[in-house]
Protein backbone atom coordinates (compact mmCIF):
# COMPACT_ATOMS: atom_id res chain seq x y z
CA UNK A 1 0.00 0.00 0.00
CA UNK A 2 1.59 3.27 -1.07
CA UNK A 3 2.24 5.73 1.72
CA UNK A 4 1.54 9.35 0.86
CA UNK A 5 3.17 12.20 2.70
CA UNK A 6 0.75 13.70 5.21
CA UNK A 7 0.69 17.01 3.37
CA UNK A 8 -0.68 15.22 0.30
CA UNK A 9 -3.87 13.98 1.99
CA UNK A 10 -4.36 15.97 5.18
CA UNK A 11 -6.40 18.85 3.78
CA UNK A 12 -8.68 16.53 1.81
CA UNK A 13 -9.47 14.22 4.72
CA UNK A 14 -10.04 16.88 7.36
CA UNK A 15 -12.19 19.19 5.23
CA UNK A 16 -15.37 17.16 4.86
CA UNK A 17 -17.63 20.20 4.51
CA UNK A 18 -20.67 20.05 2.27
CA UNK A 19 -23.85 21.98 1.53
CA UNK A 20 -26.77 20.77 3.60
CA UNK A 21 -29.87 19.60 1.73
CA UNK A 22 -31.80 17.23 4.02
CA UNK A 23 -31.79 19.64 6.97
CA UNK A 24 -31.53 23.38 7.39
CA UNK A 25 -28.45 25.08 8.77
CA UNK A 26 -30.39 25.98 11.92
CA UNK A 27 -31.33 22.32 12.42
CA UNK A 28 -27.75 21.13 12.00
CA UNK A 29 -26.14 24.00 13.89
CA UNK A 30 -28.73 25.51 16.25
CA UNK A 31 -27.85 29.05 17.30
CA UNK A 32 -28.24 28.04 20.93
CA UNK A 33 -25.34 25.63 20.61
CA UNK A 34 -23.35 27.32 17.85
CA UNK A 35 -23.88 31.03 17.34
CA UNK A 36 -23.10 32.07 13.75
CA UNK A 37 -23.04 35.78 14.62
CA UNK A 38 -24.34 36.30 11.08
CA UNK A 39 -21.27 34.80 9.37
CA UNK A 40 -22.19 32.63 6.34
CA UNK A 41 -21.54 28.90 6.55
CA UNK A 42 -19.10 28.89 3.64
CA UNK A 43 -17.04 31.58 5.35
CA UNK A 44 -16.59 29.31 8.37
CA UNK A 45 -15.13 26.70 6.03
CA UNK A 46 -11.98 28.81 5.68
CA UNK A 47 -11.18 27.84 9.30
CA UNK A 48 -7.55 26.70 9.32
CA UNK A 49 -5.73 25.44 12.40
CA UNK A 50 -2.10 26.49 12.82
CA UNK A 51 -1.05 23.14 14.31
CA UNK A 52 -1.95 20.08 12.26
CA UNK A 53 -2.05 16.50 13.46
CA UNK A 54 -3.56 13.24 12.24
CA UNK A 55 -5.46 10.81 14.43
CA UNK A 56 -2.69 8.21 14.05
CA UNK A 57 -0.09 10.76 15.16
CA UNK A 58 -2.32 11.86 18.01
CA UNK A 59 -2.74 8.36 19.40
CA UNK A 60 0.96 7.64 19.03
CA UNK A 61 1.93 10.84 20.83
CA UNK A 62 -0.58 10.45 23.64
CA UNK A 63 0.39 6.83 24.28
CA UNK A 64 4.02 7.92 24.58
CA UNK A 65 3.13 10.69 26.98
CA UNK A 66 1.11 8.38 29.21
CA UNK A 67 3.83 5.72 29.23
CA UNK A 68 6.36 8.25 30.49
CA UNK A 69 3.98 9.82 32.97
CA UNK A 70 2.79 6.61 34.58
CA UNK A 71 6.40 5.42 34.91
CA UNK A 72 7.18 8.52 36.97
CA UNK A 73 3.99 8.08 39.01
CA UNK A 74 4.84 4.46 39.72
CA UNK A 75 8.33 5.25 40.95
CA UNK A 76 7.32 8.30 42.99
CA UNK A 77 4.48 6.33 44.60
CA UNK A 78 7.05 4.03 46.18
CA UNK A 79 9.23 6.87 47.44
CA UNK A 80 8.97 9.34 50.33
CA UNK A 81 8.90 12.35 48.00
CA UNK A 82 5.28 13.21 48.76
CA UNK A 83 5.71 13.06 52.55
CA UNK A 84 8.65 15.46 52.37
CA UNK A 85 7.00 18.16 50.30
CA UNK A 86 7.03 21.70 51.67
CA UNK A 87 3.70 22.53 53.42
CA UNK A 88 3.21 25.57 51.20
CA UNK A 89 3.65 23.52 48.06
CA UNK A 90 1.27 20.90 49.48
CA UNK A 91 -1.33 23.66 49.90
CA UNK A 92 -0.85 24.68 46.26
CA UNK A 93 -1.20 21.09 45.04
CA UNK A 94 -4.35 20.37 47.08
CA UNK A 95 -5.94 23.62 45.94
CA UNK A 96 -5.03 22.86 42.32
CA UNK A 97 -6.47 19.35 42.25
CA UNK A 98 -9.77 20.39 43.80
CA UNK A 99 -10.24 23.44 41.62
CA UNK A 100 -9.12 21.88 38.34
CA UNK A 101 -9.56 18.09 38.06
CA UNK A 102 -13.32 17.78 37.50
CA UNK A 103 -13.27 21.10 35.65
CA UNK A 104 -11.18 19.28 33.06
CA UNK A 105 -14.03 16.83 32.54
CA UNK A 106 -16.33 19.79 32.09
CA UNK A 107 -13.92 21.23 29.54
CA UNK A 108 -14.23 17.87 27.77
CA UNK A 109 -17.97 18.52 27.47
CA UNK A 110 -17.13 21.90 25.95
CA UNK A 111 -14.66 20.42 23.48
CA UNK A 112 -17.20 17.74 22.54
CA UNK A 113 -19.72 20.52 21.85
CA UNK A 114 -17.23 22.13 19.48
CA UNK A 115 -16.49 18.70 17.97
CA UNK A 116 -20.17 18.47 17.00
CA UNK A 117 -21.25 22.08 16.58
CA UNK A 118 -18.05 23.75 15.38
CA UNK A 119 -18.92 25.39 12.07
CA UNK A 120 -16.11 23.83 10.00
CA UNK A 121 -14.97 20.23 9.59
CA UNK A 122 -11.33 21.12 10.28
CA UNK A 123 -12.39 22.71 13.55
CA UNK A 124 -14.54 19.72 14.52
CA UNK A 125 -11.52 17.52 13.83
CA UNK A 126 -9.32 19.56 16.18
CA UNK A 127 -12.02 19.71 18.84
CA UNK A 128 -12.30 15.92 18.79
CA UNK A 129 -8.68 15.76 19.90
CA UNK A 130 -9.47 18.46 22.43
CA UNK A 131 -12.30 16.37 23.91
CA UNK A 132 -9.93 13.41 24.21
CA UNK A 133 -7.30 15.70 25.76
CA UNK A 134 -9.61 17.06 28.42
CA UNK A 135 -10.95 13.62 29.27
CA UNK A 136 -7.34 12.54 29.73
CA UNK A 137 -6.63 15.54 31.97
CA UNK A 138 -9.66 14.84 34.11
CA UNK A 139 -8.66 11.21 34.50
CA UNK A 140 -5.01 11.96 35.25
CA UNK A 141 -5.78 14.65 37.79
CA UNK A 142 -8.18 12.40 39.68
CA UNK A 143 -6.01 9.28 39.40
CA UNK A 144 -2.75 10.86 40.61
CA UNK A 145 -4.24 12.25 43.83
CA UNK A 146 -6.19 8.99 44.29
CA UNK A 147 -2.84 7.17 44.35
CA UNK A 148 -1.72 9.27 47.32
CA UNK A 149 -4.92 9.16 49.40
CA UNK A 150 -3.21 7.10 52.09
CA UNK A 151 -0.75 9.96 52.56
CA UNK A 152 -3.24 12.88 52.44
CA UNK A 153 -6.95 11.92 52.63
CA UNK A 154 -8.03 15.41 51.50
CA UNK A 155 -6.66 14.62 48.06
CA UNK A 156 -10.16 13.16 47.54
CA UNK A 157 -11.22 16.78 47.02
CA UNK A 158 -9.81 16.33 43.51
CA UNK A 159 -13.09 14.55 42.88
CA UNK A 160 -15.22 15.85 45.73
CA UNK A 161 -14.73 19.61 45.41
CA UNK A 162 -16.91 20.13 42.33
CA UNK A 163 -19.75 18.28 43.98
CA UNK A 164 -19.82 20.57 47.03
CA UNK A 165 -21.03 24.07 47.75
CA UNK A 166 -17.65 25.15 49.08
CA UNK A 167 -17.45 28.88 48.26
CA UNK A 168 -14.38 28.67 46.00
CA UNK A 169 -15.99 25.87 44.04
CA UNK A 170 -19.15 27.93 43.61
CA UNK A 171 -16.85 30.58 42.10
CA UNK A 172 -15.14 28.01 39.85
CA UNK A 173 -18.43 26.48 38.67
CA UNK A 174 -19.93 29.92 38.04
CA UNK A 175 -16.96 30.74 35.81
CA UNK A 176 -16.62 27.43 34.01
CA UNK A 177 -20.36 27.01 33.39
CA UNK A 178 -20.31 30.43 31.73
CA UNK A 179 -17.12 29.64 29.81
CA UNK A 180 -17.92 26.17 28.50
CA UNK A 181 -20.59 23.99 30.12
CA UNK A 182 -23.37 26.43 29.21
CA UNK A 183 -21.65 28.12 26.27
CA UNK A 184 -22.10 27.77 22.50
CA UNK A 185 -19.33 26.41 20.28
CA UNK A 186 -18.27 29.67 18.63
CA UNK A 187 -18.22 31.75 21.81
CA UNK A 188 -16.40 28.93 23.53
CA UNK A 189 -13.61 28.90 20.97
CA UNK A 190 -12.96 32.56 21.80
CA UNK A 191 -13.58 32.34 25.53
CA UNK A 192 -12.19 28.93 26.51
CA UNK A 193 -9.45 28.17 24.01
CA UNK A 194 -8.23 31.68 23.17
CA UNK A 195 -8.96 33.79 26.26
CA UNK A 196 -8.54 31.24 29.04
CA UNK A 197 -6.18 28.63 27.66
CA UNK A 198 -3.96 30.74 25.43
CA UNK A 199 -4.10 33.72 27.76
CA UNK A 200 -3.81 32.06 31.13
CA UNK A 201 -3.57 28.31 31.67
CA UNK A 202 -1.13 27.36 28.95
CA UNK A 203 1.50 29.69 30.37
CA UNK A 204 0.54 28.97 33.95
CA UNK A 205 0.98 25.23 33.45
CA UNK A 206 4.45 25.82 31.98
CA UNK A 207 5.46 27.84 35.04
CA UNK A 208 3.85 25.48 37.52
CA UNK A 209 5.55 22.44 35.99
CA UNK A 210 8.93 24.17 36.30
CA UNK A 211 8.20 25.17 39.91
CA UNK A 212 7.13 21.62 40.77
CA UNK A 213 10.43 20.23 39.51
CA UNK A 214 12.36 22.80 41.54
CA UNK A 215 10.60 21.92 44.79
CA UNK A 216 11.15 18.21 44.10
CA UNK A 217 7.56 17.30 43.23
CA UNK A 218 8.55 15.23 40.21
CA UNK A 219 5.15 13.53 40.00
CA UNK A 220 3.16 16.75 39.79
CA UNK A 221 5.74 18.39 37.53
CA UNK A 222 5.58 15.54 35.03
CA UNK A 223 1.77 15.56 35.17
CA UNK A 224 1.39 19.26 34.58
CA UNK A 225 4.04 19.29 31.88
CA UNK A 226 2.29 16.47 30.03
CA UNK A 227 -1.06 18.24 30.24
CA UNK A 228 0.46 21.48 29.00
CA UNK A 229 1.58 19.86 25.75
CA UNK A 230 -2.07 19.01 25.01
CA UNK A 231 -3.24 22.49 26.00
CA UNK A 232 -0.74 24.14 23.68
CA UNK A 233 -2.28 22.24 20.76
CA UNK A 234 -6.01 22.48 21.37
CA UNK A 235 -5.82 26.08 22.62
CA UNK A 236 -5.13 27.01 19.00
CA UNK A 237 -8.79 26.60 18.05
CA UNK A 238 -9.43 30.12 19.22
CA UNK A 239 -7.23 32.02 16.81
CA UNK A 240 -8.76 30.81 13.50
CA UNK A 241 -12.27 31.27 14.93
CA UNK A 242 -11.38 34.80 15.95
CA UNK A 243 -9.90 35.58 12.53
CA UNK A 244 -13.11 34.53 10.79
CA UNK A 245 -15.20 36.81 12.99
CA UNK A 246 -12.85 39.76 12.50
CA UNK A 247 -12.60 39.22 8.73
CA UNK A 248 -16.40 39.11 8.53
CA UNK A 249 -16.60 42.53 10.16
CA UNK A 250 -17.58 41.14 13.56
CA UNK A 251 -14.71 42.59 15.54
CA UNK A 252 -17.15 44.03 18.10
CA UNK A 253 -18.53 40.53 18.75
CA UNK A 254 -15.08 39.02 19.21
CA UNK A 255 -13.95 41.92 21.38
CA UNK A 256 -16.98 41.58 23.65
CA UNK A 257 -16.48 37.83 24.05
CA UNK A 258 -12.82 38.38 24.90
CA UNK A 259 -13.45 41.25 27.31
CA UNK A 260 -16.14 39.41 29.23
CA UNK A 261 -14.17 36.23 29.75
CA UNK A 262 -10.72 37.75 30.23
CA UNK A 263 -11.86 39.60 33.34
CA UNK A 264 -13.70 36.59 34.70
CA UNK A 265 -10.66 34.36 34.16
CA UNK A 266 -8.39 36.96 35.77
CA UNK A 267 -10.33 36.89 39.04
CA UNK A 268 -10.09 33.13 39.53
CA UNK A 269 -6.51 33.12 38.22
CA UNK A 270 -5.54 35.71 40.85
CA UNK A 271 -7.20 33.60 43.54
CA UNK A 272 -5.54 30.33 42.60
CA UNK A 273 -2.24 31.26 40.98
CA UNK A 274 -1.61 34.51 42.82
CA UNK A 275 -1.56 32.71 46.16
CA UNK A 276 0.43 29.81 44.80
CA UNK A 277 3.19 31.95 43.28
CA UNK A 278 3.62 34.63 45.95
CA UNK A 279 2.84 32.75 49.16
CA UNK A 280 2.72 28.95 48.76
CA UNK A 281 5.78 28.27 46.59
CA UNK A 282 8.82 28.01 48.92
CA UNK A 283 10.79 31.25 48.85
CA UNK A 284 14.01 29.67 47.61
CA UNK A 285 12.23 28.25 44.57
CA UNK A 286 10.40 31.36 43.40
CA UNK A 287 11.53 32.75 40.08
CA UNK A 288 8.86 35.32 39.24
CA UNK A 289 6.46 37.19 41.44
CA UNK A 290 2.85 36.86 40.32
CA UNK A 291 2.92 40.44 39.11
CA UNK A 292 6.10 39.87 37.11
CA UNK A 293 4.51 36.79 35.57
CA UNK A 294 1.42 38.76 34.62
CA UNK A 295 3.51 41.60 33.21
CA UNK A 296 5.64 39.36 31.03
CA UNK A 297 3.31 36.66 29.83
CA UNK A 298 -0.17 38.17 29.93
CA UNK A 299 0.25 41.92 29.69
CA UNK A 300 2.98 41.77 27.09
CA UNK A 301 2.90 38.49 25.16
CA UNK A 302 -0.83 37.78 25.21
CA UNK A 303 -1.76 41.41 24.69
CA UNK A 304 0.53 41.54 21.64
CA UNK A 305 -1.23 38.47 20.29
CA UNK A 306 -4.62 40.12 20.85
CA UNK A 307 -3.48 43.20 18.93
CA UNK A 308 -1.92 41.14 16.14
CA UNK A 309 -5.33 39.56 15.59
CA UNK A 310 -6.93 42.97 15.11
CA UNK A 311 -8.49 43.34 18.55
CA UNK A 312 -7.82 45.91 21.26
CA UNK A 313 -6.85 45.57 24.88
CA UNK A 314 -10.01 45.11 26.97
CA UNK A 315 -11.52 48.44 28.02
CA UNK A 316 -10.67 47.82 31.68
CA UNK A 317 -6.94 47.25 31.09
CA UNK A 318 -5.93 50.01 33.53
CA UNK A 319 -8.09 48.41 36.21
CA UNK A 320 -6.50 45.03 35.53
CA UNK A 321 -2.94 46.34 35.87
CA UNK A 322 -4.07 48.19 39.00
CA UNK A 323 -5.46 45.01 40.60
CA UNK A 324 -2.26 43.11 39.84
CA UNK A 325 -0.61 45.15 42.60
CA UNK A 326 -2.93 44.23 45.41
CA UNK A 327 -5.90 41.95 44.82
CA UNK A 328 -4.18 38.58 45.31
CA UNK A 329 -2.57 39.81 48.53
CA UNK A 330 -6.07 40.51 49.80
CA UNK A 331 -7.33 37.13 48.58
CA UNK A 332 -4.47 35.43 50.41
CA UNK A 333 -5.36 37.21 53.64
CA UNK A 334 -8.96 36.16 53.19
CA UNK A 335 -8.18 32.52 52.45
CA UNK A 336 -5.83 32.40 55.44
CA UNK A 337 -8.26 34.06 57.87
CA UNK A 338 -11.22 32.00 56.62
CA UNK A 339 -9.07 28.85 56.34
CA UNK A 340 -11.77 26.53 57.82
CA UNK A 341 -13.68 27.17 54.57
CA UNK A 342 -11.03 25.61 52.31
CA UNK A 343 -9.84 22.01 51.98
CA UNK A 344 -6.12 22.70 52.16
CA UNK A 345 -3.89 24.07 54.93
CA UNK A 346 -2.96 27.62 53.91
CA UNK A 347 0.50 28.74 54.92
CA UNK A 348 0.86 32.38 55.92
CA UNK A 349 4.03 32.85 53.87
CA UNK A 350 4.95 35.86 55.97
CA UNK A 351 8.17 35.03 57.80
CA UNK A 352 10.56 38.00 57.97
CA UNK A 353 12.43 36.66 54.93
CA UNK A 354 9.22 36.19 52.96
CA UNK A 355 8.03 39.65 53.94
CA UNK A 356 11.31 41.11 52.70
CA UNK A 357 10.73 39.38 49.34
CA UNK A 358 7.14 40.68 49.17
CA UNK A 359 8.32 44.21 49.96
CA UNK A 360 10.94 43.98 47.22
CA UNK A 361 8.45 42.71 44.64
CA UNK A 362 5.57 44.93 45.78
CA UNK A 363 7.04 48.12 47.25
CA UNK A 364 4.82 49.29 50.10
CA UNK A 365 3.57 45.77 50.93
CA UNK A 366 4.60 46.04 54.58
CA UNK A 367 2.66 49.27 55.05
CA UNK A 368 -0.44 48.12 53.23
CA UNK A 369 -0.64 44.37 53.89
CA UNK A 370 2.08 43.61 56.44
CA UNK A 371 0.17 45.45 59.14
CA UNK A 372 -2.65 42.87 59.10
CA UNK A 373 -0.11 40.11 59.59
CA UNK A 374 1.48 42.15 62.42
CA UNK A 375 -1.83 42.09 64.33
CA UNK A 376 -2.44 38.41 63.62
CA UNK A 377 1.13 37.45 64.54
CA UNK A 378 0.88 39.35 67.83
CA UNK A 379 -2.35 37.51 68.66
CA UNK A 380 -0.66 34.16 68.04
CA UNK A 381 2.35 35.08 70.18
CA UNK A 382 0.01 36.28 72.94
CA UNK A 383 -1.59 32.87 73.04
CA UNK A 384 -4.77 33.80 71.17
CA UNK A 385 -4.69 32.00 67.83
CA UNK A 386 -8.50 31.90 67.96
CA UNK A 387 -8.42 35.62 67.10
CA UNK A 388 -7.00 34.66 63.70
CA UNK A 389 -10.18 32.73 62.92
CA UNK A 390 -13.52 34.04 61.61
CA UNK A 391 -16.85 34.51 63.37
CA UNK A 392 -18.73 35.79 60.34
CA UNK A 393 -18.38 35.63 56.57
CA UNK A 394 -17.07 38.07 54.02
CA UNK A 395 -19.63 39.33 51.52
CA UNK A 396 -18.93 37.94 48.05
CA UNK A 397 -19.25 39.48 44.59
CA UNK A 398 -22.37 38.48 42.64
CA UNK A 399 -20.27 38.16 39.50
CA UNK A 400 -16.95 36.47 40.36
CA UNK A 401 -18.29 35.00 43.66
CA UNK A 402 -15.04 35.92 45.42
CA UNK A 403 -15.05 37.96 48.67
CA UNK A 404 -15.24 41.72 48.28
CA UNK A 405 -11.76 43.08 48.97
CA UNK A 406 -12.31 46.65 47.81
CA UNK A 407 -11.23 48.00 51.24
CA UNK A 408 -7.76 46.49 50.68
CA UNK A 409 -7.42 48.28 47.35
CA UNK A 410 -8.43 51.51 49.04
CA UNK A 411 -6.02 51.08 51.95
CA UNK A 412 -3.17 50.24 49.55
CA UNK A 413 -3.88 53.42 47.57
CA UNK A 414 -5.18 51.80 44.39
CA UNK A 415 -8.91 52.54 44.72
CA UNK A 416 -10.67 55.81 45.46
CA UNK A 417 -13.28 54.21 47.74
CA UNK A 418 -13.41 51.10 49.95
CA UNK A 419 -17.06 50.49 49.04
CA UNK A 420 -18.23 47.79 46.63
CA UNK A 421 -20.55 48.56 43.71
CA UNK A 422 -24.27 47.81 43.91
CA UNK A 423 -27.09 47.08 41.51
CA UNK A 424 -30.75 46.85 42.50
CA UNK A 425 -32.59 44.80 39.89
CA UNK A 426 -36.16 43.53 40.01
CA UNK A 427 -36.31 43.83 43.78
CA UNK A 428 -33.02 42.13 44.45
CA UNK A 429 -29.71 43.67 45.48
CA UNK A 430 -26.50 42.58 43.77
CA UNK A 431 -23.04 43.58 45.00
CA UNK A 432 -19.85 43.68 42.92
CA UNK A 433 -16.16 43.86 43.69
CA UNK A 434 -15.23 45.94 40.66
CA UNK A 435 -16.55 47.88 37.70
CA UNK A 436 -15.67 45.08 35.22
CA UNK A 437 -17.46 42.46 37.36
CA UNK A 438 -20.58 44.65 37.37
CA UNK A 439 -20.17 45.18 33.61
CA UNK A 440 -19.94 41.43 32.99
CA UNK A 441 -23.21 40.93 34.89
CA UNK A 442 -24.92 43.74 33.00
CA UNK A 443 -23.90 42.29 29.63
CA UNK A 444 -26.38 39.45 30.18
CA UNK A 445 -28.44 39.86 33.37
CA UNK A 446 -30.72 37.02 32.35
CA UNK A 447 -27.77 34.65 32.48
CA UNK A 448 -26.71 35.64 35.99
CA UNK A 449 -29.57 37.22 37.94
CA UNK A 450 -31.05 33.97 39.24
CA UNK A 451 -27.81 32.70 40.74
CA UNK A 452 -27.52 32.78 44.53
CA UNK A 453 -24.09 33.53 45.98
CA UNK A 454 -23.03 31.74 49.14
CA UNK A 455 -24.08 34.86 51.09
CA UNK A 456 -27.47 35.03 49.32
CA UNK A 457 -27.99 31.40 50.37
CA UNK A 458 -26.96 32.20 53.93
CA UNK A 459 -29.37 35.11 54.19
CA UNK A 460 -32.13 33.39 52.24
CA UNK A 461 -32.43 30.43 54.57
CA UNK A 462 -30.91 27.89 52.18
CA UNK A 463 -28.10 27.23 54.67
CA UNK A 464 -29.42 25.73 57.91
CA UNK A 465 -28.68 26.43 60.63
CA UNK A 466 -27.52 29.92 59.55
CA UNK A 467 -24.38 29.75 61.62
CA UNK A 468 -20.68 29.29 60.90
CA UNK A 469 -20.83 25.54 61.67
CA UNK A 470 -24.00 25.25 59.58
CA UNK A 471 -22.34 26.98 56.65
CA UNK A 472 -19.21 24.84 56.90
CA UNK A 473 -21.35 21.73 56.83
CA UNK A 474 -23.23 23.14 53.83
CA UNK A 475 -19.86 23.57 52.11
CA UNK A 476 -19.11 19.87 52.64
CA UNK A 477 -16.32 20.47 55.14
CA UNK A 478 -16.02 18.14 58.12
CA UNK A 479 -13.71 19.23 60.97
CA UNK A 480 -11.01 16.89 59.66
CA UNK A 481 -11.17 18.48 56.21
CA UNK A 482 -11.18 22.14 57.21
CA UNK A 483 -8.01 24.07 56.55
CA UNK A 484 -5.63 24.82 59.40
CA UNK A 485 -2.49 26.90 59.57
CA UNK A 486 -0.07 25.04 57.30
CA UNK A 487 2.98 25.51 59.54
CA UNK A 488 1.25 25.48 62.94
CA UNK A 489 1.92 29.24 63.25
CA UNK A 490 5.69 28.94 62.82
CA UNK A 491 5.58 32.15 60.75
CA UNK A 492 4.41 34.16 63.75
CA UNK A 493 7.40 33.07 65.82
CA UNK A 494 10.04 33.25 63.09
CA UNK A 495 12.75 35.82 63.57
CA UNK A 496 14.76 37.66 60.97
CA UNK A 497 18.35 36.46 60.51
CA UNK A 498 20.97 38.59 62.22
CA UNK A 499 22.65 40.86 59.70
CA UNK A 500 25.86 39.36 58.33
CA UNK A 501 25.01 35.75 59.20
CA UNK A 502 23.41 34.86 55.88
CA UNK B 1 -36.70 44.41 66.93
CA UNK B 2 -35.57 42.61 63.84
CA UNK B 3 -32.30 41.22 62.60
CA UNK B 4 -30.91 43.39 59.87
CA UNK B 5 -27.92 42.28 57.75
CA UNK B 6 -25.47 44.95 56.64
CA UNK B 7 -22.20 45.01 54.72
CA UNK B 8 -19.63 46.22 57.23
CA UNK B 9 -16.33 47.90 56.42
CA UNK B 10 -13.87 48.60 59.22
CA UNK B 11 -11.55 51.54 58.56
CA UNK B 12 -8.16 50.14 57.57
CA UNK B 13 -9.44 46.57 57.04
CA UNK B 14 -9.13 44.61 53.79
CA UNK B 15 -12.55 43.02 53.31
CA UNK B 16 -16.30 43.65 53.48
CA UNK B 17 -17.90 41.54 56.22
CA UNK B 18 -21.47 40.37 56.69
CA UNK B 19 -22.78 41.62 60.03
CA UNK B 20 -26.26 41.04 61.46
CA UNK B 21 -27.34 44.04 63.53
CA UNK B 22 -30.70 44.91 65.03
CA UNK B 23 -32.82 47.65 63.50
CA UNK B 24 -33.23 49.25 66.94
CA UNK B 25 -29.50 49.25 67.70
CA UNK B 26 -28.02 52.72 68.25
CA UNK B 27 -24.94 53.44 66.16
CA UNK B 28 -22.63 52.92 69.12
CA UNK B 29 -23.80 49.30 69.23
CA UNK B 30 -23.76 48.92 65.44
CA UNK B 31 -20.16 50.16 65.42
CA UNK B 32 -19.17 47.64 68.08
CA UNK B 33 -20.88 44.76 66.27
CA UNK B 34 -19.08 45.51 63.02
CA UNK B 35 -15.73 46.33 64.65
CA UNK B 36 -15.83 43.03 66.56
CA UNK B 37 -15.01 41.17 63.34
CA UNK B 38 -11.83 43.08 62.55
CA UNK B 39 -10.43 45.34 65.22
CA UNK B 40 -7.91 43.49 67.34
CA UNK B 41 -7.99 40.66 64.81
CA UNK B 42 -6.61 42.21 61.63
CA UNK B 43 -6.74 45.92 62.39
CA UNK B 44 -4.86 47.38 65.35
CA UNK B 45 -7.09 48.86 68.04
CA UNK B 46 -6.95 52.61 68.59
CA UNK B 47 -7.83 54.63 71.67
CA UNK B 48 -10.47 56.63 69.84
CA UNK B 49 -14.26 56.25 69.75
CA UNK B 50 -15.89 54.42 66.86
CA UNK B 51 -18.36 56.13 64.56
CA UNK B 52 -20.55 54.82 61.75
CA UNK B 53 -20.45 56.39 58.29
CA UNK B 54 -23.33 55.82 55.88
CA UNK B 55 -23.27 57.18 52.33
CA UNK B 56 -20.45 59.56 53.25
CA UNK B 57 -22.13 60.98 56.35
CA UNK B 58 -21.17 60.26 59.95
CA UNK B 59 -24.28 59.17 61.87
CA UNK B 60 -25.16 60.35 65.36
CA UNK B 61 -24.31 57.88 68.09
CA UNK B 62 -27.93 57.58 69.17
CA UNK B 63 -29.36 57.18 65.66
CA UNK B 64 -30.83 53.76 64.90
CA UNK B 65 -30.78 51.69 61.75
CA UNK B 66 -34.54 52.13 61.40
CA UNK B 67 -34.19 55.89 61.70
CA UNK B 68 -31.47 56.29 59.09
CA UNK B 69 -33.31 54.84 56.10
CA UNK B 70 -30.63 52.19 55.76
CA UNK B 71 -31.73 49.20 53.64
CA UNK B 72 -30.69 45.58 54.20
CA UNK B 73 -27.19 44.92 52.83
CA UNK B 74 -26.36 48.60 52.61
CA UNK B 75 -22.73 49.41 53.38
CA UNK B 76 -21.91 50.82 56.81
CA UNK B 77 -18.35 51.92 57.46
CA UNK B 78 -16.91 51.99 60.96
CA UNK B 79 -14.30 54.70 61.40
CA UNK B 80 -12.37 56.13 64.31
CA UNK B 81 -13.85 59.44 65.39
Amino acid sequence: MPRLARSEWYDLTRDMNWDLSYVTEEEAFPELLSKSFGVAMQDWWTWDEPYKITYADYVHNQAGKDAGLFSVNNVVGRSKIFENLDPGWMAAVLAHYGAIAVGEYQAGIGEARMARFGRAAAWRNMATYGALDETRHGQLQTYFPYQALDKEPRLDWAHKAYHTNEWGMIAARHLFDDMFTANDAVSMAIQLTFTFETGFTNLQFLGMAADAMKVGDIDFGALISSIQTDEARHAQQGEPTLKILVNAGKKDVAQNLLDRMFWRAWKVFALLTGLSMDYYTPLEHRTHSFKEFMDEFINTQFLNQVKDLGLDAPWYWDQLTNEMNWVHHAYHLGVYFWRPTVWWNPVAGTTPQERAWLEEKYPGWNDSFGKYWDVMGANVRDGHPELTLPETFPVVCNSCQIPLCTPAGYVAGFLSSPEPLMLDLEGRRYTFCSEPCKWVFEQDPGQFKGHLSIIDRFLGGVIQPPTIPGALEYMGLSPEEMGQDGTNYAWAHATAPVAGTV
Amino acid sequence: MALFPVQGIIEGDFVVVLVPVDDTDPMTVVAEKIAYHGIGKRVAAQDRPLKVRYRGTLLDDDATIAGTGCAPMDVLEVVHG
